[in-house]
């Protein structure tokens, strides 16, 4: 007499006890480890139109950030200077061998095209993201775009997921820093340690950062 | 062992091998765009500040200002507060009314002179920023700022800096778009302060504080 089961069947009880909860830890595993911004977007670092070096003029020279992203403190977005903006300086002074380097700047300046920055920090569309109320609760340029001062080509230092803001938003003060700080590079984890923003004199109100959806989503 | 089951095991490891490695990648550079297996809705149909529109010729979205044209809020009529002028057009010596001389003012005079005016002219105001001196790659300005205690600018009334903070003067570009005017009083405040400082005499100086300074307990 025929057996009822084929003897293939021998092997389900090993596929459904062991082959389906690796496939599935596998696939779960990929989209955690792969699909996540710190995998896809950390490290971003496109070529620029003018080889524009932080690491020179925020670094070097001392620049403060607001010089050129002067829209900072009062604007939803941190503007990229105009071409008049470099000029300030750079119609005054002359690069010797290097002043080729900047011709889409001057072009820009005397009425040509604009230059095409590369945008490296983006937020998906759907996230309001506002930089002037973050500098006035007293986050540094820092704590989101990395030590930008010793970049020669500017790369995205941290995920910006929203599960990244989120960890911000539900514990703010190791993010904090005194208000006349927030441009400053060098601070480190030492400083924040050293200052409570409970006990700061110069803040009127305790930070509350929104952590419900509309608060970013709109 | 047999052929085929040794070939699952090379696969095997291979895959596994090329996991291991790939998970290395996290955070390297990349000149490349981010690829977002599901791009949802990151990229909508709208322009957010400074995108581009391929549209425009020039491809910017923000649209340069019509000639002749005044966006709302932005029409300036106060010759005093926008130009620093009196009602003659002559230049003023005063703040605006809008504006009062406080310590507070001078502190954000002082800080946003730090931030925009130091680079050239100098923390002290004596002209000789790090930008006006040779670098490595560049050669410093090629006209030196003026040093403010120059009698001939000790001399300048207080809207005069202003006038130059917003409109520029000779190789010095116009500040106006870059800072917004009351920070600009502000500045032109400190400016005068950075003056004062240097040709105060100890009579000038108030009693109280006169007393700090003999006793060497000046702050």
């Amino acid at each position: 007499m025929a057996q009822i089961f084929p003897r293939w069947t021998n092997k389900i009880p090993l596929a459904v006890g062991v082959t389906a909860p690796v496939v599935l830890v596998s696939v779960v595993f990929a989209i955690w480890y792969w699909f996540s911004p710190k995998f896809t977007d950390v490290g971003y670092q496109p070529e620029q139109p003018v080889p524009f070096s932080h690491k020179l003029h925020a670094g070097s020279l001392g620049l403060d950030c607001r010089y050129c992203h002067n829209t900072v403190e009062q604007a939803a977005a941190a503007a990229l200077p105009p071409a008049g903006t470099c000029m300030n300086c750079h119609a005054n002074l002359n690069l010797g061998d290097h002043e080729n380097r900047i011709k889409p700047i001057k072009d820009a300046f005397a009425g040509g095209p604009p230059v095409e920055w590369i945008r490296v920090h983006m937020l998906p569309d759907y996230a309001y993201f506002n930089h002037s109320v973050h500098l006035a609760a007293g986050v540094g340029c820092s704590s989101c775009h990395g030590r930008i001062d010793q970049m020669e080509t500017v790369f995205q230092d941290q995920p910006l997921s929203m599960s990244w803001c989120l960890d911000c938003h539900r514990d703010p003060e190791p993010n904090l820093r005194p208000r006349d700080q927030i441009t400053n590079m060098a601070w480190g984890p030492e400083d924040a340690a050293a200052y409570d923003p409970n006990t700061d004199p110069t803040r009127t109100r305790a930070v509350a950062p929104p952590e419900h959806c509309s608060g970013c989503h709109r | 062992m047999t052929a085929q089951r040794s070939n699952t095991l090379v696969v095997a490891v291979g895959l596994l091998a090329t996991l291991a490695l790939s998970a290395g990648c996290r955070g390297n550079k990349s000149k490349d765009p981010p690829i977002h297996p599901n791009w949802n809705m990151d990229d909508q149909q709208y322009f957010q500040a400074q995108e581009d529109n391929d549209w425009f010729p020039d491809h910017r979205a923000q649209r340069p200002l019509v000639a002749g044209t005044v966006a709302r809020g932005l029409l300036k009529a106060d010759d005093h507060l926008y130009r620093g002028r009196g009602a003659d057009g002559r230049l003023v010596d005063t703040l605006p009314p809008s504006i009062t001389l406080d310590e507070a003012l001078l502190d954000r005079g002082e800080r946003r002179y730090a931030i925009y005016c130091a680079p050239c002219h100098e923390q002290n105001g004596r002209g000789n920023g790090i930008i006006a001196q040779p670098g490595s790659v560049a050669t410093g300005l090629l006209v030196k700022p003026p040093s403010y205690m120059d009698p001939r600018l000790q001399a300048m009334p207080l809207g005069y800096f202003f006038d130059v903070i917003s409109n520029g003067k000779a190789t010095m570009r116009p500040y106006a778009a870059q800072i917004p005017v009351e920070d600009r009083w502000a500045i032109a405040a400190w400016v005068r302060v950075l003056q004062v400082s240097e040709r105060a005499a100890k009579a000038d100086i108030p009693p109280a504080e006169l007393g700090k300074l003999n006793s060497g307990g000046a702050q």
